[in-house]
């Protein structure tokens, strides 16, 4: 199966014209898998007892930060149903809500990396060589993010980055309120373009889909929560955190 | 590339049966290719730019041939010949629209074998596409006629969505006025789709342009009798008077009481991937007669919206013209 798919440009030549869509069955095929077996694998290990929600409550995210999340969740979806669906075969007019998500999603991008930078700790997100001992050391707990949650968000920056820079490339290329398409990119160029964000976009949905079936397990659904209300209980903090790499009334 | 003198090497279907047509279009979906008259498929063919496994002939199939007339209007199969379309008295006499347009398509040699579903569903004339460039249209990522360097001479001036491909159907303008409606077959059943929503732009399908799914034939088109033996105009602009495709043409039917229009429908062909309601004009002639003052009022409505390309500004005073002409009394 390739990566990408070729066409002869307006000379002859071969040139790339974009990523093989084949792969988006074997995204969803190998999500699919990935899911089941961690399913079945949580399911004949031990249950721990779940700590209990009730108590004192500590604050995780703040309100900004949540709205933040949730904008960037819903454009992405609305990116990814208004630009798959019409290649499996559901078709609309998708355009105009597509380069309309895409251009929310880049404005909170950009709020977030601005936040990032000069509101919030670097740190709490970077991944030090003390996370990468928690899968196999489970006396060691994480400070306010899980070496797999600062994992999810590196390998998302990467991908929603280079969606993004393509997407607004090819964004150029058409009718926008603001200016009227040019359509001058060379072909060799646009087929690039156009792989990056099909690529960048089947690698986004295995993640996505990744990202959403780990927030609704039930022994994480407190951190969907906290996505919500902003807070966890005591007791979460301290079944799953080190209260010493992260002391939520200072960071939070 | 050269255009060949002989046809590829295709598998070719007869079947009599509309049944039979559709389960050979599900047994090659993808890979068949349905036949009428053949006027638009044999150019893709010989220019070796498309390449079907299996053609399927659809004109053996009685059911789709003949013009009959139902409770509310009209009834034409989608295999019934554009003269057959043309001689029809009943058509000339309460559809003269159809009928005007008709008569404009191409030759008389195309008009005596070319159908009107396969005038209706052709595919679009742009040369780059009809060359077998990897454009939009093709599944490609560009649009040729739109590049700084394109010819677009013949192209959209509305609802341009990375192609600028025109529909260039003569008929269909027609009967978008009409109101009619088009019946499409698959092995699911029977769906009602009407002229409005038949033809599409690449907004929504960049590849095809109509609404007509892979696995559908047009098996009819109804045309009710609300517009039968109304006033309509129809004129058609094109570099030659025979054998051409439209650079604007429009189809008016206008409803007449006490020398007032009391309801109308313009459409436009040449200027947009489907034929373009002229909604604005529409409104505006409404309540008022044919004069050369509501003319020049409508007239320059027309074109509102219109985004010219490189090479096709002509066709905005054009079609200007044209709103003129059909309301000149």
């Amino acid at each position: 199966m390739d990566l990408a798919t070729y066409k002869q440009d307006v000379w002859g030549r071969e040139v790339i014209l974009g990523a093989s869509w084949d792969l988006l069955w074997l995204v969803v095929v190998a999500a699919f898998v990935i899911i089941a077996l961690h399913a079945v694998a949580v399911a004949i290990r031990r249950r721990e007892a779940k700590p209990s929600s009730r108590g004192p409550r500590v604050a995780r995210h703040r309100g900004i930060d949540r709205i933040f999340h949730w904008v960037m969740a819903i454009s992405v979806l609305v990116l990814l149903v208004t630009g798959i669906f019409p290649i499996i075969g559901l078709e609309f007019s998708w355009l105009t809500i597509h380069w309309i998500a895409g251009l929310v999603l880049t404005a909170a991008v950009l709020f977030h990396i601005v936040r990032s930078l000069f509101w919030q700790d670097l740190r709490t997100m970077w991944i030090s060589a003390r996370d990468l001992k928690e899968p196999f050391d489970t006396s060691q707990k994480p400070g306010k993010y899980s070496v797999a949650q600062k994992s999810m968000h590196a390998a998302v920056t990467v991908l929603v980055l280079l969606v993004i820079a393509s997407g607004l490339v090819m964004f150029a290329m058409i009718d926008t309120p603001w200016w009227d398409r040019t359509n001058s990119i060379a072909e060799s160029t646009l087929g690039w373009v156009f792989l990056i964000h099909g690529l960048s976009t089947l690698a986004l949905i295995a993640l996505i889909a990744l990202h959403i079936y780990f927030g609704l397990r039930p022994e994480k659904l407190f951190y969907t929560r906290s996505m919500i209300k902003g807070w966890i209980s005591k007791n979460e903090l301290e079944a799953h955190h080190d209260p010493e790499r992260w002391a939520p009334d200072k960071s939070s | 590339m050269a255009a060949h003198d002989v046809m590829p090497d295709t598998q070719l279907y007869q079947p009599v049966e509309l049944d039979d047509a559709l389960n050979l279009l599900h047994r090659h979906r993808g890979e068949g290719w349905l036949l009428g008259g053949g006027q638009d498929t044999y150019g893709w063919l010989k220019d070796r730019a498309k390449h079907p496994a299996a053609m399927i002939d659809l004109n053996g199939i009685d059911e789709l041939r003949g013009i009959r007339e139902t409770a509310d209007g009209v009834e034409i199969g989608a295999v019934t010949t554009l003269v057959e379309v043309i001689e029809d008295a009943g058509i000339k006499r309460d559809f003269g629209l159809l009928t005007q347009a008709a008569l404009r398509v191409a030759s008389p040699q195309i008009r005596n074998v070319g159908t009107l579903g396969g005038n209706l569903v052709q595919d679009t004339r742009c040369w780059y596409y009809r060359r077998g460039l990897a454009c939009y249209r093709a599944g490609g990522n560009t649009c040729y006629a739109d590049s700084p360097q394109g010819m677009n001479r013949e192209h959209a001036l509305f609802g341009a969505s990375r192609c600028v491909a025109v529909s260039p159907s003569d008929t269909a303008t027609a009967l978008v006025a009409l109101e009619a409606t088009m019946v499409a077959r698959s092995r699911r059943g029977e769906r009602l789709i009407s002229a409005d929503r038949f033809f599409v732009g690449p907004n929504t399908h960049i590849t095809r342009m109509t609404e007509l799914k892979p696995d559908e034939i047009l098996t009819a088109i109804r045309i009710p009798s609300k517009w039968a033996g109304k006033r309509f105009y129809f004129e058609k602009v094109a570099d030659r008077n025979a054998w051409d495709f439209a650079l604007v043409s429009i189809a008016a039917a206008m409803s007449m009481e006490n020398d007032i229009i009391s309801e109308a429908r313009f459409v436009c062909g040449g200027v947009a991937c489907t034929p373009y309601r002229l909604r604005n004009v529409e409104s505006a002639v409404t309540g008022k007669p044919l004069s050369d003052e509501s003319a020049e009022a409508a007239a320059t409505l027309a074109s509102h919206g219109a985004k010219a390309l490189n090479h096709n500004h002509f066709k905005v005073p054009l079609m200007e013209n044209l709103v003129r002409r059909a309301m000149r009394a």
